[in-house]
């Protein structure tokens, strides 16, 4: 089942040593990559076939890496950085902690390419506290990577120099925002900043910074390796390449599956996550972590795995978190708990989020105790109204986006759950 | 004297010049500090403003910014629990009301020194392994209600 799609990141998923050097090297042409882009290629033609291929972000905004990339400055002199964002905060992604499991190499490879197409010698992984386990394999990986002589001076006798650093966060979802997580790298509060000016043309300590996510950087060797139109034979014209999906819920399987974009929604669930647990049907889906709008069943009727798919449904595919709700559990509840987490983690800058995940948790709290009024549940829905594109970063959007979906779909739950509670209780 | 023993200072002095500046440290110092000592106290935060150049204020807005610091002493199990949306789905609520009586029970029965402490916790990023919790850096997935008994065991003895 497995071998019949197309392993671009898992590619030594299952092996013995799975994320050894030895492994990546001999079974998934480990360190080929960058030998050719070391070996002949100039910076312009990394990017153009990366552009070429159409490789867009994975982290959850989708943006063109190839695009990003050319945005740093080439003639300025100094310092630029690479950062892998390997925080992966937002609830229901754990694909970037399976690569780290599974296939950290390809990710130090690909960092060491794209910090050549931008002209960076010094890199960081910046991943959050909470994958010990998984920070050890990254710390190993690129120990091994020093000792071959693959990190470090002179890379591969090309004059190439590129230090790779690893660095711990401490809990607090704005670090997977790329500014914030700067901040953090800097030693402060991870507070986003304003842009522009963009990280590319002044990021860490306020120089020249690219920030990409783990599986992004991870699809870059096997681009180099297999050129631009070979990644474009998986997924769509306009999210090319393959995607690995977080798929959680009460399923038989849940896990990280690695499938082309464009892959229907129903085979991922019935097929790599073998279908929801004996008994359960699908109430509710949410497609790409807690900031994007959820799905009724009908919406979810001939829905694809891709950037397009989910925009038609004015929704998101985010980070490829994908979180089954099934017929047993509250959407009251759930509402409560995705507002609830929101207003933890607004970092306090800006007064719409500040204020806005506080009001709308403190409606929230009046719902689940029942002592609020039926118009309040559309209250919810004015406040958010309030806090979109109105902030320094994305999070007070992240937190109104799906609260508007839940009133606009489930109102009739909710008012219920009000009512007389029987909207249901997870169990 | 100092508060910190010579392996943390070592390690603290490593991180000092590992980074572009030594406000990076900042992150990895505290770390490096609970590592040790499970929290950051007072004492310790001025000892890395005299003795080390990490300013009081830049550390202390670190340290309550932060989910992970602590600036109080800290149990020898530091239980963190996932309440978001898929350990939520699997049972996290019932599992956490269990925890919560357990280290009630234990510390009716051992007053202040109970062993463990409780955090509802954001999101531990383990989804597929629902629902999960740590403790101290040690992840236990599928942690449902019914297994709660066994897993706290193994740390300490359960209430009597």
């Amino acid at each position: 089942m497995a071998e019949q799609k197309p392993k671009i990141i898992l590619q030594t998923e299952g092996l013995p040593d799975q994320r050894s050097l030895k492994t990546y090297v001999e079974k998934a042409s480990g360190y080929t990559a960058v030998r050719k882009v070391l070996g002949g290629m100039s910076r312009e033609q990394v990017i153009e076939e990366v552009k070429q291929a159409g490789l867009r972000g994975r982290g959850g905004a989708g943006f063109l890496t190839g695009l990003k990339w050319s945005f740093v400055p080439k003639d300025i002199t100094g310092p630029k950085y690479l950062i892998c964002n390997n925080d992966e905060s937002e609830p229901g992604t754990f694909k970037d902690r399976y690569i780290c499991t599974v296939n950290p190499h390809q990710v130090v490879e690909g960092m060491i390419i794209a910090a050549y197409a931008i002209g960076a010698n010094k890199g960081y992984i910046y991943t959050r506290w909470e994958f010990q386990e998984e920070i050890s394999y990254l710390e190993a990986a690129i120990k091994e990577a020093y000792d071959a002589g693959f990190l470090g001076k002179n890379l591969f006798g090309s004059g190439f120099d590129f230090d790779l650093d690893h660095y711990t966060g401490a809990g607090a979802y704005i670090c997977g925002e790329e500014t914030g997580l700067i901040s953090s790298l800097e030693g402060k509060k991870g507070q986003p900043k304003v842009k522009p000016p963009f990280p590319a043309v002044s990021g860490y300590l306020g120089r020249p910074t690219i920030v990409n996510n783990t599986e992004t950087l991870a699809n870059v060797p096997w681009i180099i390796n297999n050129g631009a139109k070979a990644f474009r034979q998986f997924g769509t014209e306009k999210s090319p390449g393959t995607k690995l999906f977080s798929i959680s819920g009460a399923l038989n399987k849940p896990g990280v599956y690695e499938v082309p974009l464009g892959y229907p929604f129903a085979s991922l669930l019935n097929i790599e996550a073998g279908g929801m647990q004996p008994g359960r049907t699908l109430k509710a889906l949410i497609p790409g972590g807690a900031s994007a709008p959820l799905l009724t069943p009908a919406e979810c009727e001939g829905l694809t795995m891709d950037f397009e798919a989910m925009a038609q449904r004015n929704t998101m595919l985010g980070s490829g978190a994908v979180m089954v709700i099934d017929d047993r559990q509250s959407l009251a509840e759930l509402l409560k708990v995705t507002i609830e987490f929101f207003a933890h983690e607004s970092c306090g800058q800006c007064t719409p989020c500040r204020e806005g995940t506080g009001w709308l948790n403190n409606i929230m709290d009046g719902i689940m105790d029942r002592s609020a009024k039926p118009e309040n549940v559309e209250r919810l829905r004015t406040v958010a109204r309030n806090m979109g594109g109105k902030t320094i970063c994305a999070l007070s959007d992240a937190c109104a986006m799906p609260v508007m979906s839940y009133v606009q779909k489930f109102s009739g739950e909710l008012q219920a759950y009000l009512a007389a509670g029987s909207g249901g209780h997870s169990k | 004297m100092s508060v910190f023993s010579e392996s943390l200072k070592a390690k603290i002095e490593s991180f000092l010049t590992r980074y572009e500046t030594r406000r990076s440290a900042i992150l990895p110092v505290l770390h490096a500090i609970q590592d040790e000592h499970g929290w950051v106290s007072e004492t310790q935060v001025e000892e890395l403003h005299h003795k080390y150049g990490l300013d009081r204020v830049q550390v202390k807005e670190v340290i309550t910014f932060y989910d992970i610091y602590k600036d109080h002493p800290v149990r020898k199990y530091q239980i963190r629990y996932c309440k978001n949306l898929t350990c939520h789905m699997l049972g996290a609520q019932d599992a956490i009301c269990k925890i919560k009586e357990h280290i009630k029970a234990l510390d009716a029965q051992l007053g202040e020194d109970g062993p463990f402490s409780l955090e509802e916790f954001p999101c531990l990023g383990k989804c597929d392994g629902a629902p999960v919790m740590l403790v101290n850096k040690e992840r236990i997935e599928h942690a449902t209600v019914d297994k709660i008994d066994s897993i706290l065991s193994k740390y300490a003895p359960l209430p009597k």
